[in-house]
């Protein structure tokens, strides 16, 4: 598919001036400048995470370390933690039901917003953007949860954030980037709003839809917060619980002649961790990218 | 009689919408329950909260906690670091990310293109405790890396993150650095929705690259920089609690001190809920006046606004 | 039409999805019969370890002995983040019966009416009272003449000492520096002369970071031996002839251009503003510095100290007194009791529960709960050697082991039950062999050995009133700014800065200490 898109170019056949070519230049040297500005703290970070106890060098110095001096301690650490499986199994749950219930809720606000003839859009608009500006913060918040009996149950994690206006508001513009004559012809032959947005709307908007869907999975799997504010049980706590307590254990662990890490040191457990709080992300993104090529409207608006 | 005529008009457009009004009865209960009943307790802003009294039983003090915030000693500091933070955040972090998604939209490599999508994002993920490892390594003043070379040039060490005039600068760039790709995501995806025939008449019409990207590219993802735009100056006195909070340290207090930082140490750890909430609606209210009078200003240019 | 039905039954279902607990909770009223619940938020002993698993024989033992039915919540591992769930619950009145809590929030929870006094449980747990609770337990949790939580024994007091680079002493044919002028100039040695012979400038001679909270102010407990010499180490003065802050002593003043010095003479460590925690450790291990204050186990601990061994076979670190300043003074720093507060909230108290919470503290400290608490079962977690010490060594499966990844978890109440009791710390620091140098290595001789040094006894200090947010701030960043630079340290601005100080609150403060310091007796 991409490849298809790739050749715009070609289809008009116009020969690519100096411009053209300057231009390429300078796009290729610029991902290419971004590249190693990102890598360089990808690799540090991975080079760090299979540290071996006893290798002291600075994080970059680490980067130059020999393959095979890495050691795996601090993944065996990780992944052999008594209570790694349970955190595993918890926060997958906050993740489905998390992103189900944003989504469900998310998408009709959003499409709603988006509709420009609607009655009373303004102070819908309004209503909308008024609890994202003013953040009342955490106690408020906590009272209701508490109220409502939520408290010490998995779906306490990821209601409250359930909709969240940013990504909301983010989905309702490209909503509204969908082409106006699709959404009218589709109701000049009589569809109601919710068969414009299931049969029109939605199968049109695959990438941003995915997106956001990633965006919520990504804050749920890694809220701390919430977690350790709401949930008491200790079976319930997700794995940014587990993976926080195992950050902090720098602090406690002078105290202890044995940690529950064997030979790996902590800075290796630091950054094995972070690579866990990327799991769905790492998953999830090249199934969007699928969806992710250009020109995603051209067909369907021609056709 | 023209007022009659408007009333049976929206009742006419309420009953043409009716299917939509449908769609919002979850949403809105979901609002009302999870959002505005918070607001509501938010009254605490006003009251000395005991919690043996619960939000409705505790005390009225009218702006006292206000008034605590506003009186602080470091007030007007606090402010303008925060307007700083979240102002270069914006000036400079945004525009990267989205010079990075049209790099990527625009480049003929597949493999590079391909490469730098799949990685840019990856740095979000490195907790600030990681970044700060990394930004040691390279700015210690006895053994940073940009130490080393400064010193080799004939140099004197720059102690960058404990240095008052560096701190801001590390700050900001240090957020570009591990957001951009994340940020970029959302403009990617507004790049994919571009009708190619557009680009195909610019080209018959002879526009090189450069004036490709500058008159059909920006513009088509217009609507979704003003409103990342505009919701980020809702929320412009959050400059970056948990960065600020791993970086900072006392020595550079009086520029690496901001709102969040300062009810942190204040409030929450001192029991005064009251205050942090105070502290909340004085942000939102900052906020929502940036909202209101951006969004009428890009109504008035013809952009997509968010209400 | 049809969708339309769909929605109103989603809706209807997400609405009593949302209403069904609130209804529920009315029917919660506990059998009367049954055993009691009680909710335990305890501080865990090895947080990167899971809490016990839900058939941990613990639970059934207490069921049966106690009729307790003890319901577990690991608090987090951060004392922030503990501060901020305590008193989310506290604000919404729903506070757990038994949970740790840190002195400073328990004080605002008591205005609060949200804990119970504990004054009368001393006499119903006498095994417990003896080994945990002394009079300076008592005084720790006591507000307004009542006390409101059982503090039990936190970590040992005077756990660090001042170590310096024997090897780099030798190298350079220097004697161990007994004054701060002998140490200034063996810091220059260690910073100037390539102690470690390896041809690079890269080694300096005090190493340090910045280590504060609400009783330890700017620049923390790192340079205390550094203060200490000049008779201003810690935040209070505790004496009777001079109390008050440290701050305000004209000695302050001298310990600042020491401290001056060293940073504009290049000795000391310049990433030391940079460092944190885990970066400080790294540096020392990296042979950086030739001068710090360590604690015992960070130090000399077996996982702690291979690094450093294996880099420095040849390397060795050695516990000296700490300098003696002109004026004849010297200390390591302030030292004063640790503890950690174990509170009931009011609740529990209304709902019955204060004595049975007694009982099962008190079966803690009994010999079944303390061994079972604190290493685990015998024969499966562990096994006692011929000094009835436990020990780890006769348990063939390694992870069921007191020390492993399955044992760690049973262990997680044992800060409840240990009280820094001889054989707590034989079986917390072994002795060991180094694997490069073949040394003998026993962090509890470390321990005793720092113990015999010169500190202050500030016993109570961390019990003082803390300034307000913008006051400490004030103080430590004005006190930062005059050693990086940023404010010419000078008799003149140093007395300027320290009026603004006590206008803005600061002598108000260093009164109020005095007056809670001399009604508390406090003062030495």
């Amino acid at each position: 598919m991409k490849k298809a898109v790739h050749q715009r170019t070609v289809s008009v056949a116009i020969k690519p001036t100096a411009a053209d070519h300057s231009f390429n230049l300078f796009v290729d040297i610029f991902l290419l400048l971004l590249l190693i500005i990102i890598a360089i703290p990808l690799w540090s970070t991975i080079t760090l995470s299979f540290r071996p106890y006893d290798y002291i060098g600075n994080n970059l110095q680490g980067m130059f370390l020999a393959p095979w001096k890495w050691s795996p301690a601090a993944y065996r650490a990780l992944l052999g933690n008594a209570g790694f499986l349970l955190a595993f199994k918890n926060s997958f749950k906050i993740l489905i039901g998390g992103v189900a219930t944003a989504l469900v809720l998310t998408i009709p606000l959003a499409y709603v917003l988006s509709i420009p003839t609607l009655p009373g859009r303004r102070v819908l608009g309004i209503l909308v953007i008024l609890p994202y500006v003013f953040n009342v913060g955490m106690i408020p918040s906590y009272l209701l949860v508490t109220n409502i009996g939520l408290i010490d149950k998995l779906p306490a994690v990821y209601l409250p954030g359930a909709i969240s206006t940013y990504n909301c508001l983010i989905m309702r513009s490209f909503f509204e980037g969908i082409p106006n004559e699709l959404k009218e012809s589709a109701r000049i032959d009589g569809a109601t709003e919710i068969q414009v947005l299931g049969q029109i709307i939605l199968p049109l908007s695959k990438a941003i839809i995915m997106t956001i869907g990633l965006f919520y999975g990504v804050s749920f799997w890694n809220d701390f917060f919430h977690a350790m504010l709401y949930l008491n049980s200790n079976s319930l706590q997700p794995l940014p619980i587990l993976l926080r307590n195992i950050l902090m254990a720098s602090g406690m662990n002078e105290y202890v002649e044995v940690s529950a890490f064997g030979d790996a040191p902590i800075a290796a457990i630091k950054a094995a961790s972070v690579f866990m709080s990327a799991i769905p992300m790492v998953i999830a993104y090249p199934f969007i990218q699928k969806y992710f090529t250009k020109g995603t409207l051209l067909g369907s608006v021609k056709g | 009689m023209e007022r009659r005529a408007h009333s049976s008009v929206l009742v006419r457009e309420i009953k043409r919408h009716r299917s939509v009004y449908l769609l919002l009865i979850i949403p809105l209960t979901y609002y009302i329950i999870f959002k505005y009943v918070p607001i509501f307790n938010g009254q605490i802003a006003f009251k000395e909260y005991m919690a043996l009294d619960g939000v409705l039983g505790s005390k009225w003090i009218g702006l006292e906690h206000f008034r605590t915030f506003i009186h602080s000693y470091y007030f007007t500091e606090l402010l303008r670091n925060t307007l700083m933070y979240s102002f270069g955040k914006l000036i400079f972090s945004l525009p990267i990310a989205i010079l990075l998604a049209i790099a990527i939209y625009e480049s003929n490599r597949a493999a590079l293109r391909k490469v730098v999508q799949t990685l840019a994002y990856l740095p979000h993920f490195l907790s600030w405790v990681i970044m700060y490892g990394i930004l040691l390594a390279l700015l210690a003043p006895g053994d940073g890396i940009v130490n080393d070379m400064i010193k080799g040039l004939g140099g004197k060490g720059i102690d960058f993150l404990t240095n008052t005039r560096a701190f801001p600068w590390i700050v900001i760039f240090s957020d570009a650095w591990k957001e951009m790709g994340w940020s970029a995501i959302i403009f990617i995806a507004a790049l994919m929705g571009i009708d190619p025939s557009l680009f195909e008449a610019a080209l018959v019409e002879g526009a090189n690259s450069w004036q490709r990207v500058r008159y059909i590219t920006l513009p088509s993802i217009r609507p979704v920089i003003i409103i990342v735009v505009l919701l980020r100056l809702g929320t412009i006195l959050d400059a970056g609690f948990n960065q600020i909070f791993m970086l900072y340290s006392t020595p550079v207090l009086s520029v690496g001190d901001i709102i969040d930082t300062w009810v942190y140490r204040q409030g929450l750890l001192e029991f005064q809920f009251g205050l942090a909430t105070a502290v909340g609606l004085f942000k939102g209210v900052i906020g929502m006046a940036l909202i209101l009078t951006s969004n009428r200003l890009v109504k008035r240019f013809g952009g997509a606004v968010l209400f | 039409m049809k969708k339309q039905h769909v929605l109103c039954i989603a809706l209807v279902a997400l609405l009593t999805l949302v209403s069904l607990p609130v209804f529920s909770q009315g029917v919660k009223e506990p059998a009367a019969a049954g055993p009691v619940t009680i909710e335990l938020w305890y501080g865990a002993a090895i947080t990167e370890a899971g809490p016990p698993p839900s058939d941990w024989v613990g639970f059934k033992i207490i069921k049966e002995k106690l009729n307790i039915d003890l319901k577990l919540t690991a608090l987090p591992s951060s004392e922030n983040d503990q501060d901020v769930k305590v008193q989310a619950a506290a604000a919404a009145n729903n506070l757990p019966d038994l949970f740790m809590v840190r002195r400073d929030v328990l004080g605002r929870l008591v205005g609060q009416g949200l804990v119970a006094t504990v004054d009368d449980l001393y006499a119903k747990m006498p095994i417990r009272t003896a080994t945990h609770y002394d009079s300076v337990s008592r005084g720790h949790a006591r507000f307004n003449g009542k006390t409101y939580g059982l503090a039990d024994p936190g970590s040992i007091n005077k756990n660090e000492g001042l170590l310096i680079r024997k090897d780099w002493l030798d190298n350079l044919g220097l004697a161990v520096p007994k004054t701060t002028e002998d140490l200034m100039k063996v810091m220059r040695a260690f910073t100037f002369n390539d102690p470690d012979r390896n041809g690079k400038h890269d080694t300096y001679g005090y190493g340090a970071f910045q280590e504060i909270n609400n009783y330890e102010a700017w620049p923390g407990r790192r340079l205390e031996p550094i203060f200490g010499a000049f008779g201003v180490d810690g935040t209070w003065s505790l004496s009777a002839a001079d109390p008050g802050l440290m701050v305000l002593k004209p000695a302050f003043y001298d310990a600042m251009t020491y401290l001056k010095r060293m940073v504009d003479e290049g000795v000391m460590d310049p990433n030391w503003l940079a460092y944190k925690k885990d970066d400080f450790r790294a540096a020392w291990k990296q042979g950086r510095f030739g001068v710090m204050r360590e604690q015992n186990a960070a130090y000399a601990a077996e996982s702690n100290y291979a690094p450093f061994d294996k880099n420095f076979p040849d390397g060795e670190w050695i516990i000296v007194d700490a300098p003696v300043g002109p004026q004849g003074l010297a200390s390591i720093g302030p030292y004063t009791a640790s503890f950690r507060i174990y509170a009931i909230s009011a609740k529990a108290e209304q709902a019955g529960k204060k004595d049975k919470i007694a009982e099962l503290l008190e079966w803690m400290a009994s010999d079944e709960g303390y061994y079972l608490l604190g290493w685990g079962v015998e024969g499966v977690n562990y096994t006692l050697d011929k000094d009835g010490i436990p020990v780890a060594d006769g348990i063939a499966n390694r992870d069921m082991a007191f020390t492993g990844s399955v044992g760690q978890t049973v262990t997680q109440l044992r800060n409840m039950v240990f009280y820094n009791g001889d054989i707590e710390l034989y079986a917390r620091y072994p002795k060991y062999i180094t694997a490069t140098s073949r040394k003998e290595m026993s962090a509890l001789d470390v321990l005793r050995e720092m113990q015999t040094k010169e500190w202050t006894a500030a016993i109570g200090s961390d019990t003082l009133p803390i300034p307000n947010a913008d006051l400490k701030r004030f103080y430590e960043q004005g006190l930062s700014e005059f050693i990086t630079g940023k404010r010419v340290l000078n008799k003149a601005n140093w007395e300027k800065w320290l009026d603004e100080f006590k206008k803005l609150g600061g002598q108000s403060w260093n009164d109020s200490g005095i007056a809670f310091a001399k009604e508390n007796n406090l003062l030495i």
